[in-house]
């Protein structure tokens, strides 16, 4: 739990940071943003692992962000927090890549429990690409060769 | 209002009654008044002139057989000279010779210009006798032919006489014959119209020529003839009898020279007597066919009425599930903006709880508060905001799911599946409040169109208020639940009866108001049945509510089947 980087996107500024002081408290690392851009804007220079998004913020709409945000940071685990108990929007934010959605009002606990399974999620993925490259490293300069081969070949 | 109802009910009867036994009545009765109208003067006519034309024929009948008479005799006097004539035996040939022609004759007379019977034929010894001073000798001098009036002669036979003289150089002579009044007068006495119609004739004193078949006799005065006797021809309506109120409707024709008067007449009321048998046709027919009128009328008009006040009472019924169906459709939309606006702050107010505890708890930790009777208090107040904010949620989550416009995913459902699928899911919750659930499925195949997931939500949540209905009563035969599919005319009607508290009459009218619930304080959202309205609407049924207090409530889904 100590090393989950998190951020809250909600329009609520109280609401940020009362989730903001919870999740510190329970170890995390937490960045908030008020509004889309404003966290598409952060993530440049903070990336994180997991981001709790407001399904329906002024400006820029959570489905919108979600889209943005897997695009140009494809390993960032998304839990979608609605208003709406309509399935519908939760519907398109899985399809977008959403992690999963919680509904307005959530317990902490459960927001903690979801977040939890987010980041192992994202650490299993990462854990994945690090091995990938570890092995990636281990080839034989011939091997890496032929794999090179092979690529332009096809 | 049920009042007022019926008053309108009522009067529309009357002018629905009026109209229908009127417009048919107006042209029955006046097609049957012409016609009865039509039928009596063509009658009365047809009578008058019958008795016109009797007149007119008899009459001539009577004329042709006086002159052919007439011509007899007149022949005769041609024939022979009166010296000739005068030999009894010129007279007997001559005589015979006449009765050949017509059996009528009954003696023959020649006279010589002093009345003395020079020579007779006949049944009596009548020659040499003088009559010179009788009326008829001086009559056929004076005008040279003479018919009699009718007389009994010395047999008590009706007889009349005709005379012609035979005007000579020097002298007239005169043939005189006695006419037997039998063959003549039976062609008056022949006639018979109905039961009353006679002819006769009379002379100008009134005596009876022939036998009259009603009233006095031969030669007798005829009472009546008095107004006949000025007047001719056509058929008039005599006055009534002083006596019997008889009137008569009656013709003449003038015989003999005006002497004589053909009467044919027959009593009105026998002459009509096909009119009368009209008239109770006529009567008979109104009666029938007013009855017919009035009873179809009636017939209808029950049946109209009964149908306008079926299709206005399912008016009605649309009308207000319609305003039902609308108001819960706002209510639905106003609820999921403010069910979602709720949700921000509730979801603030339980991080804040949270953040509340956590930091109470490490507080207790470090030792900044210590534990007591007011530490406890306000735990106790920190966990009581997060039941609270919990039960906010719950009624918002279902305040959305109640909004909610998805799509329904429409499949054909199979009753005969679907029912006992749904029973299952609650059967558990049933066995533990000890209530049988009893089902009863359609013989065949029942399908209804629709997406599974809402109908099994309906009947779920039926079968719920149900087997609370019956816990909250605990009947003392057991608790039962009936659940029933069955097809009607093309619906499909799946019925849950409990036998549980019923519905108070008040309460039933706001079961699918949203918000309503009589459950206890945090129990019941009110929004369940509303939500099930929703749905059955969406579908294109309804829902039937009917409840005894105290007995049990039968609820009906009404769909149309597939």
């Amino acid at each position: 739990m100590e090393n989950i980087k998190l951020m809250l996107v909600d329009d609520e500024e109280r609401f940020l940071t009362t989730t903001k002081k919870l999740l510190t408290k329970k170890g995390m690392t937490v960045l908030t943003a008020a509004s889309g851009g404003e966290a598409l804007e952060l993530l440049e220079s903070n990336p994180v692992q997991v981001i709790i998004l407001d399904v329906k913020m002024p400006g820029m709409d959570g489905v919108t962000v979600l889209r943005e945000i897997k695009s140009r940071f494809p390993l960032t685990e998304v839990i979608m927090l609605t208003g709406h108990a309509s399935v519908d929007s939760a519907i398109d934010g899985l399809k977008a890549g959403a992690f999963d959605y919680l509904t307005k009002p959530c317990d902490v606990e459960i927001l903690i429990d979801k977040v939890s399974q987010a980041y192992e999620k994202w650490r299993l993925h990462e854990k994945k690409i690090s091995e990938a490259l570890f092995r990636k490293s281990m080839m034989t300069p011939r091997a890496i060769l032929k794999e090179m081969e092979e690529e332009t070949g096809e | 209002m049920p009042q007022n109802n019926k008053n309108h009910y009522q009067k529309l009867k009357k002018r629905i009654l009026a109209a229908m036994i009127l417009v048919p009545a107006v042209p029955f009765i006046l097609v049957l008044l012409i016609g009865y109208r039509y039928f009596t003067t063509t009658l009365e006519e047809n009578a008058r002139f019958r008795m016109s034309r009797m007149a007119e024929d008899h009459g001539l009948a009577i004329e042709t057989f006086l002159n052919e008479r007439r011509t007899d005799l007149k022949l005769l006097a041609n024939t022979y000279q009166f010296q000739q004539l005068s030999r009894p035996e010129v007279l007997k040939s001559a005589f015979t010779h006449l009765t050949e022609k017509s059996p009528a004759f009954f003696d023959l007379g020649v006279f010589d210009e002093q009345g003395t019977q020079v020579a007779y034929q006949g049944p009596f010894e009548l020659a040499g006798r003088d009559y010179a001073k009788a009326k008829w000798f001086l009559e056929v001098k004076k005008s040279g032919y003479y018919v009699s009036d009718v007389f009994l002669g010395f047999r008590r036979i009706p007889h009349f006489v005709i005379a012609v003289v035979k005007r000579e150089e020097g002298a007239s002579w005169i043939i005189r014959a006695t006419i037997d009044t039998g063959q003549f007068s039976s062609l008056v006495e022949k006639v018979k119209i109905g039961k009353t119609g006679e002819a006769y004739i009379v002379n100008q004193e009134g005596l009876l020529q022939t036998q009259r078949l009603s009233g006095p006799g031969l030669l007798e005065v005829d009472p009546w003839a008095a107004r006949y006797l000025n007047q001719t021809g056509s058929g008039a309506r005599t006055p009534a009898d002083p006596e019997d109120q008889t009137r008569f409707i009656w013709a003449t024709a003038r015989l003999n020279d005006g002497k004589w008067l053909l009467v044919v007449r027959q009593a009105e009321k026998d002459a009509f007597e096909a009119l009368r048998s009209m008239t109770y046709l006529v009567i008979l027919v109104t009666v029938f066919g007013g009855v017919l009128i009035i009873g179809l009328a009636l017939y209808t008009t029950t049946h109209i009425i009964k149908r306008m006040e079926a299709a206005d009472q399912e008016k009605d019924r649309l009308g207000q599930q319609l305003v039902v169906a609308g108001r819960l459709a706002e209510v639905g939309e106003m609820s999921a903006g403010f069910a979602h606006e709720v949700n921000n702050p509730l979801q603030i107010i339980s991080s804040e709880q949270n953040l509340a505890r956590t930091t109470l708890d490490e507080m207790l930790e470090t030792g900044e508060v210590s534990p007591g009777e007011n530490l406890k208090e306000v735990v106790d107040c920190i966990d009581q905001i997060k039941i609270q904010v919990d039960r906010c949620g719950k009624i918002t989550r279902a305040l959305l799911k109640f909004a909610r416009q998805t799509e329904p995913a429409v499949e054909l459902i199979d009753m005969n599946e679907f029912i006992p699928t749904a029973v299952s899911l609650v059967a558990n919750k049933a066995k533990i409040s000890d209530i049988g659930i009893k089902q009863e499925l359609p013989q065949e195949t029942l399908e209804v169109k629709g997406d599974p997931g809402q109908m099994q939500q309906v009947l779920v949540n039926m079968i719920n208020n149900a087997i609370d209905a019956v816990d909250s009563r605990k009947p003392a035969e057991g608790g039962l639940i009936k659940v029933a599919a069955r097809a009607d005319s093309g619906r499909a009607l799946i019925s849950i009866t409990d036998n549980g508290s019923g519905i108070s009459p008040e309460n039933i009218e706001k079961i699918f108001t949203p918000f309503f619930t009589t459950k206890p304080v945090g129990e019941g959202t009110g929004l369940g049945l509303p939500i099930c309205f929703g749905i059955v609407d969406q579908m294109g049924g309804s829902l039937e509510v009917e409840s005894q207090e105290g007995r049990g409530t039968t609820i009906t889904i009404n769909l149309p089947a597939a």
